[in-house]
């Protein structure tokens, strides 16, 4: 029975460098697709929107790794650009869904039991629809572009991370250093901020990773119906919906942003999956 | 059991009634003016035709009247007019709501019926190979977009092979879609599978079946499947969910005519009555589904069938 | 008659680990009759349960197992599954510390008590039902067939440790391994089990190799005694050596601390002794 914060799972598994395999294959390639994304500006070979870059709907050559779309755009340069925009719209939404869905489970959590149910109702109910459901039905008011579907998807992950924060909050607030805490005279603002946020940090860590293959999913979801990036921009989903008509004739065009998505998913589900498994198996005692 | 069964419909009504409410609140979400948004891309649109439409709409009153008359509307089954092409949103989307499910229905059965075996032979060989295996197949399978595998499909089976239609709704034609569902979620499936029989596995009364000297398989098989096929029901539920989700988009690939496709091509015009309408009718099929399998898990747990 | 039913010898189960193997079990040794109640005595951690674990071979993967133990004859240390399938429930039966959690909650009784007997004595569902019936008027459950239709969640805890020792002694198993049988009941319910393992041995001529913590338990019940500490067996003997002239200092402070010994002891044996049990 302690009555101060515990050490975090993640941080001393990381010290004594035993992670596990998974999350070092997730780790190692998100650093690929994040890398590249990053740079990507730099290490695209042509300009992504630039049309006539070479022939139409050629196939994978040395000139064009990744092959050309049906107007003679380079798709290495575009699926690399792309990416840069999905991480973005990924990162964005989930920091706001998290920040806005954390506020609201924590609120859950420690207010008095009239808005605890309510607020627990509303966010249970939320919480049993798709998030690529909601983030649909938002752009579709909304309109779209890529802040709608950005602010969109990130509305979609509020629910879960409320819903998340709540189960985490409610359950720290059973533990005895709350009582200490609250004994000693602590009220709940400070209390929450200092004594019950670094306990569930790292779970939040996970479930951030979590949200985040979620949303990439969904941004490509929302662009492929053209509902969410539009077109010229060379956003993953987008890509797919265009090269659409020529799958036939050009299935590069199918393939390698498709497999892009698939790669950065996976890469963050790795991630998320194998911390959720550290973190689980310390709580419930070996 | 009584007091079970109507605890969930209060529940369930409640959530129907929240949704609509939120429905209706949406379309003041539209930045600007709904109508010049709707109006846009008509030719018709003059001050006049607008004007009609804004009091059509309701949409001259303040915002809680318009969403209690809305909900009014909904509870007597009327769900407004397209835009479009001034029918009844009800009806249209009542008519193609037996594919959806249809298409549903078909996609879970192929992803249970490929996950739970699959989540099974994991669990039981936790740690080894086999469960490796699968782990690894999960989460691929978690990874990848449902309409990239539907356009793969495509492109493999109908425009290649040539064996099976691009587009269509019949039985035929069910075949794709359904298996991309079924493929996409049963990763999905076979992970909740493999938690909730581990789980089980852990429990005394499987000690005790081994105690009693049962062969292994009917210690699996009676003892240990049927707890684990129990807790399996509930995950269901969030299955269906999640796959009635995805199925919108592909039913857009596929060209399926049910109510997503509907929804999609309202979307893209922004027909908002229409839009309105699908929120409710799907939501209302989720929650009307859910309550269901809560029910049926009701019944089929021994513990819960006393009250 | 004349060679124990269960013989220990030299047993180990050691656990690998970082460094050196741990070792739950050390070389302990001893025997068991039919007939007779062998109390394995110890605190938590002593090594006992895991001893009657090892006889049934449901330790853990990574436990091994080195030494004998001979069950009605064969040494069953290195049988594999499928044999030891035989072994369980139909030569050697055990009964957990656990009612509430050890049946299974969505099975009939009656499924979980004919299906041993289904699969060991090759009966029809019918006849294993009857003497299911049988078995439990044996541990004094009333209203039978209510019971046998009902789920373990609609029974008390002292219901449900009666019916796993009638599920068990129903195969006729040479011995009986109960493990803590009573500890998780209620104090007025314990006496009852203990009197009902007690009667049942001498009915069915079985074995017990009773596993508890509490040495009072231990003098009311059993007719030999062996004290567990750090995996070794200190001493064996009779339960009026052991317990009116222990040998070992851990023994003696076991005893110490339990205040009852000499009244329990007395007291109950007499009981039954003039019961005629």
């Amino acid at each position: 029975m302690t009555v101060t914060t515990p050490q975090t799972v993640i941080v001393s598994a990381v010290r004594r460098r035993h992670l596990p395999f998974s999350v070092l294959m997730g780790l190692g390639l998100a650093f690929l697709i994040v890398f590249a994304a990053l740079t990507s500006f730099y290490i695209a070979p042509f300009d992504p929107m630039r049309m006539a870059a070479g022939p139409r709907l050629a196939a994978p050559s040395i000139q064009y790794w990744f092959g050309t779309d049906e107007f003679g755009r380079d798709l290495l340069s575009r699926v690399l650009v792309g990416g840069r925009l999905s991480l973005g719209i990924g990162i964005a939404a989930v920091l706001s869904g998290l920040v806005a869905g954390g506020l609201l489970g924590l609120i859950a959590a420690f207010s008095g039991r009239a808005i605890e149910a309510v607020l627990l109702r509303l966010i249970d109910v939320l919480y049993s629809f798709p998030d690529t459901l909601i983030a649909l039905a938002l752009v579709a008011f909304l309109g779209p572009g890529i802040e709608n579907a950005t602010l969109a998807i990130a509305i979609s992950l509020v629910p879960f991370y409320a819903r998340v924060t709540y189960g985490l909050a409610a359950a720290e607030r059973a533990k005895p250093y709350i009582d200490a805490a609250r004994l000693a005279g602590i009220r709940s603002g400070r209390l929450v901020r200092v004594h019950v946020m670094p306990n569930i940090v790292q779970s939040l860590i996970v479930m951030g990773t979590l949200g985040f293959s979620s949303a990439i999913l969904s941004a490509a979801g929302l662009s492929f119906l053209g509902l969410g990036v539009q077109p010229p921009s060379p956003e993953w989903g987008a890509i797919l919906a265009s090269g659409r008509n020529y799958i036939t004739k050009a299935p590069w065009i199918l393939i390698f942003p498709g497999a892009a998505i698939c790669l950065t998913v996976l890469s963050f589900n790795l991630i998320g999956d194998g911390l959720r498994d550290l973190v689980d198996t310390r709580r419930k005692g070996r | 059991m009584l007091v079970l069964i109507s605890k969930r419909i209060l529940m369930a009504l409640a959530t129907v009634i929240l949704v609509i409410v939120l429905s209706g609140t949406l379309i003041h979400v539209v930045p600007g003016d709904p109508v010049t948004a709707m109006m846009a891309q008509s030719v018709t649109a003059t001050p006049e035709a607008m004007a009609a439409m804004r009091s059509r709409l309701g949409l001259d009153q303040p915002v809680w009247q318009q969403v209690l008359i809305y909900l009014w509307h909904v509870l007597q089954g009327d769900l407004g007019t397209t835009i479009r092409g001034n029918e009844p949103v009800a009806m249209l989307l009542l008519e193609r709501l037996p594919n959806t499910l249809t298409l549903a229905v078909s996609g879970l059965a192929i992803a249970l019926a490929i996950g739970i075996p699959l989540g099974f032979l994991a669990a039981v060989h936790r740690g080894r190979i086999a469960d490796t295996i699968v782990m690894v197949i999960a989460v691929l399978g978690v990874s990848i977009p449902a309409f990239w595998l539907g356009l793969i499909m495509i492109q493999v089976f109908s425009l290649k092979l040539g064996w099976l239609p691009v587009a269509g709704s019949s039985w035929r034609n069910i075949l794709l879609p359904a298996l991309t569902l079924g493929l996409t979620y049963c990763a999905l499936v076979a992970r909740m599978t493999r938690s909730a029989l581990i789980e089980v596995l852990g429990e005394d009364y499987i000690r005790t079946a081994r105690a009693r000297g049962l062969r292994e398989h009917q210690v699996l098989l009676v003892h240990a499947l049927r707890p684990a096929l129990i807790s399996i029901v509930t995950v269901v539920g969030l299955v269906f969910a999640y796959l009635l989700g995805g199925q919108v988009i592909i039913e857009n690939v596929f060209s399926w005519n049910g109510i997503g496709r509907l929804a999609i091509q309202a979307m893209l015009e922004r027909d908002y009555p229409m839009i309105q309408g699908f929120i409710v009718v799907f939501a209302t099929s989720v929650v009307i589904i859910s309550m269901l399998i809560d029910i049926l898990y009701g019944f089929l747990d021994p513990r819960m069938r006393q009250r | 008659m004349n060679t124990p039913f269960l013989r220990v010898r030299d047993l180990s189960v050691t656990f690998p680990a970082k460094g050196a193997p741990f070792n739950a079990i050390d070389r302990i040794s001893f025997d068991l009759a039919r007939g007779e109640i062998l109390a394995l005595v110890g605190e938590s951690g002593s090594g006992k349960s895991m001893t009657s674990l090892s006889i049934m071979q449901l330790l853990p993967g990574a436990a091994q197992m080195s030494g004998s133990i001979e069950i009605d004859g064969q040494d069953i240390v290195a049988f594999r599954r499928r044999q030891m399938e035989d072994i369980r429930g139909a030569k050697v039966g055990m009964i957990f510390q656990e009612p509430m959690t050890s049946l299974n909650p969505v099975l009939t009784i009656a499924r979980q008590m004919t299906e041993g007997l289904v699969r060991h004595k090759g009966l029809t569902r019918r006849n294993a039902l009857t003497l299911a019936r049988t078995c439990l008027d044996d541990v004094g459950i009333p209203d039978p067939d209510r019971v046998l239709s009902q789920y373990p969640h609609q029974l008390s805890g002292g219901m449900r440790q009666r019916i796993m020792i009638a599920a068990a002694l129903a195969l006729r198993p040479g011995i009986l391994i109960a493990d803590e049988p009573t500890t998780a009941l209620d104090v007025t319910v314990q006496s009852q089990v203990l009197d009902l393992l007690f009667d049942l041995k001498t009915r069915s001529g079985s074995g017990i190799l009773l596993i508890t913590h509490d040495i009072g338990v231990v003098a009311e019940t059993a007719d030999r005694v062996a004290v567990m500490r750090g995996g070794k067996i200190l001493e064996t003997g009779s339960v009026d050596d052991v317990l009116h002239s222990p040998q070992h200092d851990y023994t003696k402070s076991l005893l110490a601390s339990h205040l009852t010994v000499d009244r329990s002891m007395k007291q109950r044996r007499t009981d039954r002794e003039e019961t005629g049990a």
